[in-house]
């Protein structure tokens, strides 16, 4: 009975302390607030379920959204993504560039594919390590910084509208 | 040796979490250093972005429903004039057998399972029933009810959406099951008072579950009306 007790009021304080960042994570997964809300609402009706499986009670955010990828994946059946995470070593980054003002950083983030959109929200909502992403999404560190790099790379790319270096043509421009 | 090139994929990777390399190359790189500036103020808009608005009371939905869910037996239930279950599966696992009466009396024991369904207000956007309906292959051609609830559910096969809706011949509630039971035709069950109807549509079944037999032909003749099914 006490044990009982003790459980409900660590799932009541959980919820209320992770629910809110369940659902951003939830939003800009599947981007419909409704679609997000049963995620979350789910995420933790399967919490609660497998709550003595939860390794780390006093860090429970990463199993939380871990149940939370899942059940998106479920909910949408998810294709096996065609991406080849190269070497970061391969990639160029392109010249200096800005983002977009912040009215159009929303719809820069909802424009990522899944595979970039995913492992950017763990970092920037989760706040989780390289190595952490890489462990929920089950592919190697190397894997998830490549990601990250093309996430951020693409949203300051997307705002020129192109991702070719451009330091000719600015120099032609000046001139 | 650490170069600029080196610098920028390291920051672009995990702006917070530099590497020692990339900490020591910094700090003698003038270019460098401008770079991770513009990146700081980018990932700073970003995250501000990112903290959209939070509905209203999300927790305490969430406590309530875990609540309900611990507290009330399956089989006790809510009183309802009438009830459609609908839901549109998703997921496109194979659960039950080909046995299509099967998903009549599924959609019976599921509103048996989910009394708090029938007793919750959780109005939802009748543009989100049109596209829920759209993605399991049903186009609304008029009004079948005012959406009173709307829950994603699992179902046989899948995620399934539960919707309870007032209509002209009592409130409802409407379950889409998604399958690949291609049987034509549609299949009756009662159980425990309630009488459901399920019929091939869309990318699956629905069935509509009802407290009498005349309601349940009554909306289930709606459905067929107001809705074209891609078969």
């Amino acid at each position: 009975m006490l044990l009982s007790i003790g459980k409900h009021r660590t799932f009541e304080h959980t919820v209320r302390a992770f629910s809110a960042d369940l659902f951003r994570f939830a939003l800009w997964l599947c981007r419909d607030r409704f679609v997000a809300e049963e995620l979350v609402q789910e995420t933790f009706s399967r919490a609660w379920s497998a709550w003595e499986s939860l390794r780390d009670p006093g860090n429970p955010k990463p199993w939380l959204m871990r149940i939370l990828r899942n059940e998106h994946a479920r909910l949408y059946e998810r294709k096996r993504l065609d991406y080849c995470d190269e070497e970061i070593e391969d990639l160029a980054i392109s010249d200096n560039r800005s983002l977009a003002g912040e009215f159009e950083i929303g719809q820069l983030i909802d424009s990522l594919p899944l595979s970039l959109r995913e492992p950017f929200l763990l970092q920037t909502l989760g706040g989780f390590t390289c190595a952490e992403i890489a462990e929920q999404l089950e592919i190697s560190e190397g894997a998830a910084m490549v990601r990250l790099t093309r996430a951020r790379q693409a949203l300051r790319g997307l705002v020129a509208g192109d991702d070719a270096p451009r330091r000719r043509r600015r120099g032609n421009d000046r001139g | 040796m650490f170069h600029c090139l080196d610098f920028r994929r390291a920051k672009l990777a995990d702006p917070t979490r530099l590497p020692g390399e990339a900490r020591k190359h910094l700090a003698a790189c003038r270019a460098c250093q401008d770079f991770a500036r513009k990146v700081d103020a980018d990932d700073k808009r970003i995250a501000a972005a990112l903290q959209v608005a939070v509905p209203e009371g999300l927790a305490e939905r969430v406590l309530l429903r875990a609540r309900s869910r611990r507290l009330r037996p399956a089989w006790r239930l809510m009183a309802v004039a009438a009830t459609v279950v609908l839901s549109i599966g998703i997921g496109l696992k194979t659960w039950l057998p080909a046995a299509h009466q099967d998903y009549a009396r599924f959609a019976i024991e599921h509103v048996l399972h989910e009394p708090e369904a029938l007793s919750s207000h959780r109005l939802a956007d009748p543009r989100e029933f049109g596209t829920v309906l759209a993605r399991f292959g049903g186009e609304l051609q008029a009004p079948v009810g005012k959406v009173r609830y709307m829950k994603l559910c699992p179902v046989p096969g899948g995620t399934g959406w539960h919707i309870v809706l007032d209509t002209e011949h009592g409130t409802a509630t409407l379950l889409l099951i998604p399958g690949r039971d291609r049987s034509a035709g549609s299949v009756e069950a009662r159980l425990r008072g309630f009488a459901a109807t399920a019929r091939r549509a869309g990318a699956g079944w629905y069935a509509i579950v009802t407290e009498s037999p005349q309601s349940r032909d009554a909306i289930d003749a709606l459905m067929q009306r107001r809705v074209s099914w891609r078969i």
